[in-house]
Order: structure tokens, then sequence, then C-alpha cells
């Protein structure tokens, strides 16, 4: 495949990989006095997320499995990123899909899911604090999986070791070239932590001094895909000993750096990127020159976010009716 | 360790999978999210849904006897039958149809421990979307237990005698922080909990598996912490009746008190009233 030219025979083989990194930028206009910091704009893969990884890797690994045929197609607990990736690609490939999604995923997501020709479950999770609940969505998901075998198979992206060898496999090593080695620090957020897990192992074996460092959202928060620690039980691939630390940002800065970036950087990133970005600039000034090259996973870009953007920031929809 | 006060009322997962061919066992499931049984039920299980079957379609109500006998009737479940219930939510719903069971004084009710999350998280458990065939039959309640059952002017005559109140609601609702966890239709005019009441939210009972936790750890929490009296009145709430069944069923089945009641009206009665005292 020529990169260079970007012509392709189908959508499929623009893919991120070594050979056609997602873009990295540098941070100006908010950049840390000190520190040097790139967003790695994973909007840019063709689906739209840093979850076309993941979805790729599950998708043809069941694809070599024999687990998916025309009888059978997916079924998936999503926030609406993976999910889209795996509806279009399912698509495209001629794959029932059915995603299941918390109501608290932003209408835009849904729709977007059936855009993508998916067939929909909404369901309402996080009723009340409960310690044996579970997860609402991958229930329901793992429910259609068993009673219906013959219909779905599903990826289960917070089990699927698939989702965080992308990671390594693509990820990891895309970075280590676009910076020539020089890659310090990098800045994840955790949800089925396939990208923290996958880009970790990535960099203990290639250079365990790269800092691997999480990003979480406060408790209470409104950020789909993202996971605070207290509820990451169901991230099988979550491993804390890959991490060298975990921050915890109060969570309604996801939306106000979110607006920054796209005002002061023309950078149009979603919450959960304005969120990373918060954790990155904190550890950054926290101790100036101790990050020369860090980088920012920037997972997808503010467009699914709008009806978001306007419940934490009422503001946005005034003047917008004639 | 001490055992639960009535150990028969809670069956295992793998109890439930020995007797799934057991023409006397009945699976029911009841929902809070009533998509789940059609996505997948438990094989031979009948369907319940808290909306539309369990309540008056009219007024505000738990069915009456009539509706209750057609309902059971309908599902082929006979007097005599062993029913096992079992539902999402850690079994909210299951536990409000097992209260509901025992107003109408059926002998043999149980709840499956862990519920519908359980089930799901043990690998070989089957599933079907297969609908269960039944065969209606004739269902008489012969008796109603009225006494599981707090209605509001006992609710409020409680709170001057003394009777102990339990609030199982979360801690953000019983402080009037939040009104309903979110996305709940169902609400009130005004936040906070009933004067006098101890906060024990119903997940203070349950295990990490959905599981309730032992009898030991129970009396700590309700006994100790919380201040229940075993000999003395209780009444549980929430908000609509269905998480404090799951404490009420902690406190009468598995604890042993014997005059605890389920205030179904629950905070989207009282948090309605006009001139009634409330806390925050």
């Amino acid at each position: 495949m020529d990169h260079t030219r970007r012509v392709y025979n189908d959508v499929f083989e623009m893919l991120p990989g070594p050979e056609n990194p997602s873009p990295l930028v540098r941070i100006n206009a908010m950049s840390v006095p000190g520190a040097t910091l790139y967003a790695k704009l994973e909007w840019m893969n063709p689906f739209g997320s840093v979850k076309d990884r993941a979805a790729w890797a599950m998708i043809r690994e069941l694809e070599r499995d024999g687990r998916l045929t025309q009888e059978r197609g997916i079924v998936e607990p999503t926030s609406g990123n993976t999910g889209l990736s795996l509806a279009a690609m399912a698509s495209a490939r001629g794959y029932r899909s059915r995603m299941v999604v918390p109501n608290k995923v932003p209408l835009e997501k849904k729709v977007l899911l059936k855009i993508a020709g998916a067939d929909l479950d909404v369901i309402n999770d996080n009723l009340c604090p409960s310690p044996g609940m579970g997860d609402g969505s991958i229930g329901l998901a793992k429910t259609h999986a068993r009673a219906q075998p013959d219909k779905y198979a599903m990826p289960n992206q917070y089990e699927n070791e698939a989702n965080a060898r992308a990671h390594m496999e693509t990820t990891g090593p895309e970075l280590w070239r676009q910076s020539d080695g020089k890659i310090s620090h990098l800045f994840v957020s955790l949800g089925t932590c396939g990208t923290a897990t996958g880009c970790a192992r990535f960099f203990r074996e290639r250079n365990p001094d790269v800092k691997v460092v999480a990003v979480q959202p406060s408790e209470g928060h409104d950020v789909p895909g993202l996971r605070n620690k207290s509820e990451l039980h169901v991230s099988a691939l979550f491993d804390e000993s890959l991490l060298d630390e975990v921050m915890e940002i109060e969570h309604e800065l996801a939306y106000t750096r979110a607006l920054d970036l796209s005002r002061r950087e023309g950078l149009l990133a979603g919450p959960s990127s304005g969120l990373i970005y918060e954790g990155a600039r904190r550890y950054a000034e926290r101790d100036p020159g101790a990050v020369p090259f860090g980088v920012m996973i920037f997972c997808d870009n503010i467009f699914k976010y709008v009806s978001n953007m306007i419940k934490h920031m009422p503001e946005l929809a005034e003047g917008t009716t004639a | 360790m001490a055992d639960y006060a009535n150990p028969k009322v809670l069956v295992t997962t793998d109890w439930v999978q020995e007797h799934l061919n057991d023409p006397k066992i009945r699976l029911v499931e009841v929902d809070v999210d009533t998509k789940a049984f059609d996505a997948g039920h438990i094989p031979g299980a009948v369907g319940f849904n808290w909306q539309t079957q369990l309540q008056d379609q009219l007024r505000r109500d738990i069915i009456t006897k009539d509706n209750f006998e057609k309902l059971i009737g309908s599902a082929g479940i006979k007097r005599d039958d062993t029913v096992v219930l079992y539902g999402d939510n850690n079994n909210w719903f299951a536990a409000y149809a097992f209260w509901l069971f025992k107003i109408y004084t059926h002998e043999d009710v149980r709840l499956m421990n862990g519920g519908r999350a359980k089930w799901l998280a043990e690998e070989q458990r089957p599933l079907t979307v297969e609908a269960t065939k039944v065969t209606p039959v004739e269902y008489k309640v012969d008796q109603v237990n009225t006494d599981l059952r707090a209605q509001v002017g006992e609710v409020l005559e409680g709170i001057r005698s003394g009777v102990k109140l339990i609030d199982v609601r979360s801690p953000d609702e019983f402080s009037g922080k939040v009104i309903a966890p979110p996305g709940m239709n169902e609400t009130a005019q005004r936040g906070g909990h009933i004067p006098s009441a101890a906060s024990v939210p119903w997940a203070t009972a349950v295990n990490q598996d959905g599981t309730f936790k032992s009898a030991d750890e129970l009396r700590e929490i309700y006994f100790k912490k919380a201040g229940v009296q075993p000999d003395k009145p209780v009444i549980a709430y929430c908000r609509i009746g269905e998480r404090s069944s799951h404490s009420w069923f902690v406190l009468k089945y598995l604890l042993g008190v014997e005059q605890v009641k389920n205030y179904d009206g629950s905070w989207t009665e009282y948090g309605n009233l006009v001139g009634v005292p409330i806390e925050r």
C-alpha cells in the first residue's frame, strides 16, 4: 500500500499501523513551560476513534476462528466508539451487528450506531450504587450471545486480549517511530484499558523508562467510554502494575478542556481528550522539565458530544435558532 | 457462624440448574429492565413485567387479589408449587415479587441468590429466548397478609411512636442531593428522608458477586450499626418499594425480624405529601 498517495482499495486499508500512523500534533497555545506535549489524533482513523484498532483486531480474530458468518453477527456492549467501528466494519463485511449502550451515551452516538447499520439496545445503567450489579450493558450483550449463539458472537472488548494486542502491535510501535524513540511519557485514559495495557506492554519491552500515566475522571462522571477505578472491575485488561501513575481529575474539566482545545489549539477534541490533557498538564507542571516528549492519546473528536457539551455549557445553544 | 433465620428461602444457582426439569419448581424472572427477559432467560422461566403486571394499572397500588390469581394462574403456577424468583439489579424486583407472593400467602417462595448477574457470570449456565410453554391453571388465594405492608398512615404514626424506619436508598437520595437515581421517571416534589430514619443502603447487604452477605455480617449491619431490634417493629422504604423489598427480605427471612414491613409508597409518596416533616 502506498500511504503517501492515500489511494486505497477499500476503507480497511486506511486503518492505522506503523506504516500509516495516526498523526501526532504538538500542543502550542496550551503548552506547559519546560514540557513538550503531543496529541495523537485518533479521530483521524477511518471510523473516527481509537477504537478502530481494537475493533479491527477483534473482528479479524473472530473471522480467523470462523465465528462470523452470514448468519452469525456481532453483539457488543459499547459506549459508542467500539460499537461504531464494529458496526461499520461488520456492515461493510456483510455481518449483522447489535450494540448495547447505556442510556447516558449521547444521542449522537446512538444515532450513529444506527446509521452504521447496528440494531440498538439502550439500557439504564447505574440506577443505584451497587457492588454486585455488574454492568448492565455488558450483562445484556452477554445474554444475547449466550441465548442466541447461532445469531451472535460477542467480541467482548473488556476481556478480549486482542484489544490490548492491537495497541501493542500498532499504537506502541507507531509512537516509537514517530518520536524516533524519544517518547518519555504516555498519557492515556482508562475504559476497557486496552490502550493503557497494550501500549504499556510494548514500552516495558522496548524502553521501560517510558512512563505510562493513566488519567481517570472523578466518580459520578458522564464521560462516555471512561471508567473511574471504582468502575474498573469489569475490565479484565486493567493491570495497574503496568502503570506508573493513575491521576484523578475532576470530571467536569473533561468538557471545559475539550472546549479550550477546540478554541485555542484548533484541535476539535472530545471530552476524554480534554481530561487527558488536564492530567498531562498537571503532571508536567508538577515537575518542570520532567516531560521532554509526552504523548496524549486523543481518543475521538467533539462531533459526537454536541448534546453533552450543551448539557455542561448551556450557553453553547444560545443563538442557534433564528 | 450463625445461619440465616430461614435458609430455605434462598437457593443457589447450582440448585436451580439441578432443578431445571423439576415440574414442581417454577422459575419466575422479574427485572428492572423489562427487555432483559426477552433477550434471554433461564430455560423454563416465565417473566413478569413489574410495571404492567405486578401493579394495578388504574390506581397506584399492588395488583389486586383477583388480578394476582389471574396472573399466576395464567403462568401455570399452582398454589403448592415452589416458586423461585430471580432478576436483574441484584433481584430488586424479584424481591418485590417475593413480597407480593407472600402478601397473597403463597407458601413456598424462594429467591435465587445472586440473581441474573450471577447466573450470567457463570459460563456454563444456559439461557434461551424460547418462550416457556405453560398450561394455565386455576389459582386461588385463600388469605391475604396485609401485615407485610406499611401504608402512609402507619409510617406517620411510626415516626411518633418510634418505629424503626430504614431508608435503603443511596446516600445521595437520603441526603436529598438527588430525588431519584439518574434516568428514573418516578420522582417526588421534595428530596430528603423521613424523620428518624436510619440510612442503610440496600447494597450494604450484598457481596461483590451479588449474593447476600453472611448472617453474621448482616447482624452486624442491621442490629449493631443501624440499631434494628429483632423483636420490635421495623419499616423499610426506598423510592417505589422495590429496593426496600430487598432489604425487607433480608430483615424478615435472613435475620428473622418478625415485625418488618415494606412501605411500598416510599419516597414517591412521602416526598409528595403536603405538610409532612422531612429531614435532610
